[in-house]
């Protein structure tokens, strides 16, 4: 580590893997709720808002905590603002803490998520951004500061960066991106339409331009390549990331109440969204094939290639699969879509980030050797684990779109009675996966530590 | 292709793309109202309460949402609103398996959110979701005479409707368009070869003239 106020990356990387922790417990309270739906004291649907909240939320903090590492390094200056950095990680973690409060409180009692000024006070109830507009409010106010003790740094010494360039642009971009879920509308159209503005540009546009530029900075760290090789790919990768993806966000305006020509945007173009993930794969292959020398950091090297390949499988390949307006008019709205969420948001964000911390914390740490076997291990378990919880989910997918969108059979009785097996397999590896996880978090944690002392 | 090509080709293609989903966008709000029924206050107050007791969370709405409970999007156009009022009341009550709870519902609530299902129900939503291929071919209660002829007689076996039968013979899922004369269908069944050159079809001769007068009618509706 060359710049001590790098440091504060840690305690975002803290705050992520335990949240990353929580969002698996839940997940797997969730899974056996497709078994026994009194389960637990919450109903599914509090489990699942906390489910897929924490993901953003800790993915999130994990991308913070990222960005605080990479541009010191970059700008070759400390941090503008290290107190400002702890404002923020603080303010942020009170503010989910309060969130998470609320969902509960309104899981509890329903009737306490009352209308507020014209809003809800405890859950939006909109998927993915369920945040009340106060925490909404914050949520802005923290990403702002960020944003701005980031771009005060750079400008300390002027030196703009490719990676910088890309990696700050997709958190502008990402912030622009949150205001059109902040507005109400009486039509669900058009609630659905703004809604997949955000949900689609953060993760199909603004997330993936923060994943193309921490994979060129990583590939520089681990393996010493050329940063001018690596930043022309790393403009064609995000180059096409854009252009299938931001008018691939008609692949969600097929079916909404929306004109029909969206068929045609959104087919023709996220039937091209994989081509730039295949070509990440590509340069992460590239890259470590004409690498001389050794590598000291293999586990942080084989994350990386590993965030790249599943990547590409899970946002690209299992993706593209429902994409075309002609399969998804089956699909949409079955398992099929819960299978690629899920190995999409692993391969492409978990995997980043996971990637991120074990190639930053040994410097962050002050340590060059240590003890790599606990990363494999979490990323075995992690990755095993996933892999079949996905087969599960999409051999479901495929039982439900034949019996319930083919033959008519009624939804319940294909989640009940058909698909039953499925979800006793799912629960079974998301404890796999939870192994996995308590190794990250043990590791993450304790990771060069001993070395140092 | 130089660095600098590169970012440049970047920056200026994303925003050009950023445009075109502008324009699009632009262009698609001008067009939704006309797609839907009017939003009444009962609709708004119907929305507000789906928001409330976070019904996303479990169920999908437009195919979005948690598909953990079945989609919302067209729910009243099978079943009638005072059965899911009651069932929205109390679940298990109506159905004693069911693993949605007791929400806490007001009477009024329940009403504003039946306004606002009925609603999704009427929106133009592309077709979606299709009717079921093996459940639209089967004949329901509102199948007439001729389709239950056209079953009888197996015309199945080599004729498709809606993506159900065989394929030895043309597809009938839109005939009526084609053909909308009921004297040609009828003269077509008794004798093919005499209406279609070369038809591999057999004659239906020696059903009643009541009969193919039904197949008939019913081929008609197939538009």
């Amino acid at each position: 580590m060359q710049y001590q106020s790098q440091k504060i990356a840690l305690n975002f990387y803290t705050a992520a893997v335990l949240l990353f922790l929580v969002q698996v417990l839940v997940g797997i309270i969730a899974a056996l709720q497709f078994m026994w739906p009194d389960f637990f004291i919450l109903n599914f649907n509090t489990i699942r808002t906390l489910h897929i909240n924490a993901l953003v939320v800790w993915l999130l903090l994990g991308m913070m905590g990222a960005t605080y590492y990479v541009i010191p390094e970059e700008s070759e200056t400390e941090l503008w603002s290290v107190p400002l950095a702890q404002l923020q990680f603080w303010a942020t973690v009170l503010a989910v803490s309060l969130v998470v409060v609320g969902y509960i409180i309104m899981g509890i009692n329903p009737q306490a998520n009352t209308q507020i000024f014209g809003t809800l006070l405890l859950n939006e109830g909109r998927e993915y951004i369920e945040a009340p507009r106060w925490a909404d409010i914050l949520i802005v106010v923290s990403v702002l500061l960020f944003l701005l003790n980031c771009f005060m740094t750079v400008l300390k010494t002027k030196k703009f960066t490719a990676v910088q360039g890309v990696l700050l642009g997709g958190l502008t971009f990402l912030a622009l991106m949150y205001l059109p879920g902040m507005f109400y509308t009486n039509s669900m159209v058009k609630d659905q339409f703004w809604w997949w503005w955000v949900v689609h540009l953060w993760v199909e546009g603004s997330w993936e331009l923060i994943a193309a530029a921490l994979l060129a900075f990583m590939l520089h760290k681990l393996l010493g390549t050329e940063v001018k090789v690596l930043a022309k790919w790393m403009y064609i990768e995000v180059g096409l990331v854009l252009f299938t993806g931001i008018l691939g966000l008609g692949h969600h305006y097929y079916w909404i109440g929306t004109p029909g020509y969206w068929l045609w945007v959104g087919g023709i173009f996220s039937s091209l969204e994989p081509i730039p993930l295949l070509l990440m794969v590509w340069d992460a292959f590239r890259t470590t094939r004409e690498t001389r020398g050794v590598v000291s950091n293999r586990v942080g090297l084989y994350l990386t290639v590993s965030h790249a390949i599943f990547n590409f499988v899970g946002a690209g390949l299992w993706g593209v699969v429902h994409t075309l307006p002609q399969v998804n008019k089956w699909t949409h709205g079955t398992q099929v879509t819960t299978a690629h969420g899920h190995l999409a948001f692993y391969g492409a964000y978990v995997l980043l980030i996971v990637a991120m911390m074990y190639v930053t914390i040994p410097s962050l740490r002050g340590v060059k050797e240590f003890n790599q076997s606990k990363g494999y291990q979490a990323f075995w378990w992690m990755t095993i684990s996933m892999i079949f919880i996905v087969i599960t989910i999409t051999g479901a997918g495929m039982v439900q779109t034949y019996l319930e969108r083919l033959f008519g059979l009624d939804y319940v009785a294909v989640k009940a009675g058909y698909n039953l097996w499925f979800w006793i397999f799912r629960a079974i590896f998301g404890v796999g996966f939870l192994v996995g996880v308590l190794i990250l978090v043990v590791d993450v944690l304790t990771l060069g530590k001993k070395a140092a002392a | 292709m130089s660095n600098n090509a590169a970012k440049h080709l970047f920056i200026w293609g994303s925003v050009l793309c950023f445009v075109i989903l502008i324009v699009l966008t632009v262009d698609t709000m001008g067009k939704l109202d006309q797609r839907a029924p009017e939003i009444t206050a009962e609709v708004d107050e119907g929305k507000k309460v789906w928001h409330k007791y976070d019904c996303i969370g479990c169920h999908t709405i437009f195919g979005n949402g948690s598909y953990f409970a079945p989609d919302m999007t067209k729910v009243t156009v099978r079943k009638p609103t005072g059965y899911l009022k009651k069932f929205i009341m109390n679940p298990r009550a109506i159905k004693p398996d069911s693993a949605m709870p007791v929400l806490g519902l007001t009477d009024k609530e329940a009403d504003n959110l039946m306004a606002f299902l009925d609603w999704t129900s009427k929106v133009d939503t592309n077709g979606w979701p299709p009717a079921p291929i093996l459940a639209s071919a089967r004949m329901d209660k509102t199948a007439g005479a001729g389709q239950v002829l056209f079953y009888r007689y197996d015309c199945a076996a080599c004729h498709e409707i809606g993506g159900m039968g065989g394929v030895a013979g043309p597809d009938l899922t839109h005939v009526g368009s084609k053909h909308p004369d009921m004297e040609w269908h009828i003269r077509h069944l008794r004798s093919p070869e005499t209406v279609v050159p070369d038809s591999a079809m057999p004659s239906f001769d020696h059903l009643t003239d009541q009969e193919l007068k039904e197949i008939a009618e019913y081929m008609i509706t197939l538009k």
